[in-house]
């Protein structure tokens, strides 16, 4: 009986406590991991992408509605990368604290957190064409690629956490200080252990390596992709292996989630060397959290670009 | 004493800042202060200018989707068929409502224009409730309210065509509710004029009692098998309680009795999309079965029997690489009038996504009646599809 009791209180105890917690969904795994670090045991966390999909072809489950109808909040990477499934869902979630947003493709209403708050964009499109592939109006949305931007999501979130939820705004406080305590001596690691790698010359298979090139001083002079979400072309990639070997090309930049099979053609073709790096935390091994994704990131670029800077090209 | 100590050192580590200030005033150029100052003033200005924006900026999303297709088939006979150009609007109205317009013109004499959409819905009311009224794609089954360019196959499923007429375009009133539990639960009721755009069984124009109206009920529900499959279910109840039928051929015969129709549907959608998200490798497969249950009538309108009849199609589609997509369906369609009568239609079909804003796709049927002596008929398409302007990928559609 005595055992039953207890069942139940603590049934009832972790039911009270999760009624409690304060409800946010996260549109992809960093913004998950920074939210939970931030929030600590007062926030409950859903995340919508998985690690390993692209960001711009996140299919819509009706599992995330039921999500977003709950939510308190929504954290996203905003600048629209979040097109492919983020108004859909928040257009039929029936959360009057979450809505589309019709003019940026994110989300309107209270319970929003954009973490683009105060970034500075790269890559504004000078024009605004589909002739120019799939752009992004805002600019270039793919800075959770760059650790240094870390502080900046955390303190943003831990602002919208404070403000949706200011009973807790010093807990969020509290958190914000414990993860940059951590983040911040991380990140300058992280900087000086990709210094080798400045003024190298990178070639991408998507163009979403901006804010990555801007902190590790890479510099990527072109894609694989013949425009942004525009598949290569066969043309296009015999004018790539000229390129890259009249600048000297010798680092091959893949997102793990494109074919390998297309860099493999052009690492043959131009004797570059590939390096895999993940878009998202959680796209490779053991990099469940922001930090992780930052560090194998760095790693991965260091180990494929080793020759190329030992013989300084 | 050691605040002595700061308070003495302070204006020494401050004199070369003031010398280089004198310096900078002596040798013309501005000094740090001036320059603050102007950096102050300029920062005022872009704090306190207005929002960029345009004047457009409250104008409706417009896209516009371009679908043309050149068919052979039957009969050895060819043809280009401009199939649509659907002009799609949509802007919310204020802050419990939006509304959208679909405008569709096509190579169809006797309506080039049609008016496809036009609808308001709620966006604020409590209880995870919407209502949506207007014109609207009626929400019966899944595939049914698809537009043209947005279906699997180039031509809509045969089953549907002969069941519903065309897609489920209904002039009426539709409440749907989201179940507040962790699987989704969908359940949506409606009431409408008619269902089907090309269903002719009433005249839209006319007023008349509520019992000639159609009543639709449907519950979805959706649930995920671990991280890469997933599973949906609907079921659907389409009811029309009485049609009222003046014969045509003049002998004074009125009909209202036994004229109820039910259209039932059920529909199964199982989705594997692996880790990397169904970029290069994916699954989808669409069953629906419906049974269509009324009293016929002939030419003149003169009464028949009642008939039931069942249709219903099951496709598969493989995502094969970054733009490939083949896939395969077959289409069983009973006709209305007489239930043993059964067309067959098999297909092939291959798209090529080139963007996420145009499609090629290239479908082989075969379509087969069981009536004795009949010849089979093989159609070739070939379809190619953009999208202009915005375009947001919508949540029904998906």
């Amino acid at each position: 009986m005595k055992l039953l009791l207890t069942v139940l209180l603590a049934g009832s105890a972790a039911s009270a406590r999760a009624a409690a917690q304060f409800r946010v969904v996260a549109t992809v795994p960093d913004l998950a991991d920074i939210t939970r670090r931030v929030g600590g045991g007062l926030v409950k966390v859903d995340c919508l992408a998985r690690g390993t999909e692209d960001i711009h072809q996140v299919v819509m489950r009706p599992s995330f509605v039921t999500r977003l109808n709950k939510a308190d909040a929504v954290v996203y990477l905003g600048l629209s990368v979040e097109h492919a499934f983020l108004p859909g869902l928040l257009d039929v979630a029936r959360n009057p604290r979450l809505r589309q947003d019709p003019d940026t493709l994110g989300c309107a209403g209270p319970g929003c957190i954009d973490c683009s708050e105060g970034v500075s964009a790269l890559e504004k499109p000078a024009t605004l064409s589909r002739a120019e592939g799939e752009i992004h109006p805002q600019g270039n949305p793919h800075y959770n690629l760059d650790p240094g931007e870390g502080a900046r999501m955390a303190r943003v979130i831990a602002a919208g956490l404070s403000r949706l939820d200011p009973e807790h705004a010093a807990d969020y406080r509290k958190g914000l200080q414990d993860y940059l305590a951590e983040l911040e001596p991380e990140v300058a690691r992280l900087r000086k252990l990709a210094a080798p790698l400045r003024g190298l010359k990178a070639v991408s298979f998507h163009k979403d390596t901006a804010y990555l090139g801007r902190f590790t001083g890479l510099d990527f002079i072109d894609t694989l992709e013949l425009k942004p979400g525009v598949a290569p072309t066969p043309a296009h990639l015999e004018d790539l292996v000229k390129e890259m070997r009249s600048q000297g090309v010798k680092l091959i930049v893949r997102e793990q989630q494109y074919n390998p099979k297309v860099c493999e053609w052009l690492a043959e073709k131009t004797g570059a060397r590939v390096a895999v790096i993940g878009t998202m935390a959680g796209a490779l091994p053991d990099t469940d959290t922001f930090l992780k994704l930052g560090a194998r990131n760095i790693q991965a670029l260091l180990q494929a670009a080793a020759p190329a800077r030992l013989t300084g090209t | 004493m050691r605040i002595s100590r700061r308070l003495l050192a302070a204006p020494l580590l401050l004199l070369p800042l003031a010398a280089a200030a004198q310096v900078d005033v002596s040798s013309g150029t501005p000094g740090i202060l001036e320059r603050l100052k102007g950096l102050e003033e300029r920062l005022a200005k872009v704090e306190g200018a207005p929002a960029k924006t345009s004047l457009s900026a409250f104008n409706p999303a417009l896209g516009l989707a371009l679908d043309l297709a050149y068919t052979h088939g039957p009969s050895d006979k060819s043809n280009f068929r401009f199939r649509a150009a659907e002009l799609n609007i949509e802007a919310p109205i204020d802050p419990f409502l939006k509304g959208w317009a679909i405008v569709t013109g096509s190579n169809d004499n006797s309506t080039p224009v049609t008016l496809e959409e036009a609808a308001l819905q709620t966006t604020s009311l409590p209880w995870n409730l919407t209502v949506t009224g207007g014109r609207l794609f009626a929400a019966f089954g899944r595939l049914a309210h698809f537009h043209d360019h947005e279906l699997p196959v180039t031509d809509r499923p045969r089953s549907l065509d002969t069941v519903i007429g065309g897609e489920t375009r209904a002039d009426g009133l539709e409440v749907s509710y989201l179940f507040p539990t962790d699987t989704y639960i969908n359940a949506t009721v409606g009431l409408y004029d008619k269902m089907g755009a090309e269903n002719d069984r009433a005249d839209v124009t006319k007023s008349r009692s509520l019992y000639e109206f159609t009543y639709l009920g449907r519950l979805s529900l959706y649930k995920d098998i671990g991280d890469d499959h997933s599973v949906e279910l609907g079921a659907d109840s389409a009811w029309t309680p009485k049609r009222f039928v003046d014969d045509r051929a003049g002998l004074g015969v009125n009909t209202r009795k036994n004229t109820w129709r039910t259209l039932n549907g059920v529909d199964l959608t199982y989705r594997y999309q692996p880790a990397a998200g169904g970029m290069y490798h994916g699954l989808v497969w669409g069953t629906e079965v419906m049974q269509n249950d009324e009293r016929r009538f002939d030419s003149n309108d003169l009464p028949t029997d009642r008939v039931r009849s069942y249709s219903g199609f099951s496709y598969v589609q493989l995502k094969l690489g970054r733009r490939w997509r083949p896939g395969v369906l077959v289409d069983l369609s009973e006709d209305l009038d007489q239930a043993r009568k059964l067309t067959k239609t098999f297909s092939g079909f291959l798209s090529c996504d080139v963007s996420e804003f145009q499609r090629l796709r290239l479908v082989y049927s075969h379509q087969l009646d069981n009536v004795p002596g009949s010849r089979g008929a093989d159609i070739v398409s070939l379809q190619w599809t953009g999208v202009l302007g915005r375009h947001v990928h919508g949540f029904r559609d998906r």
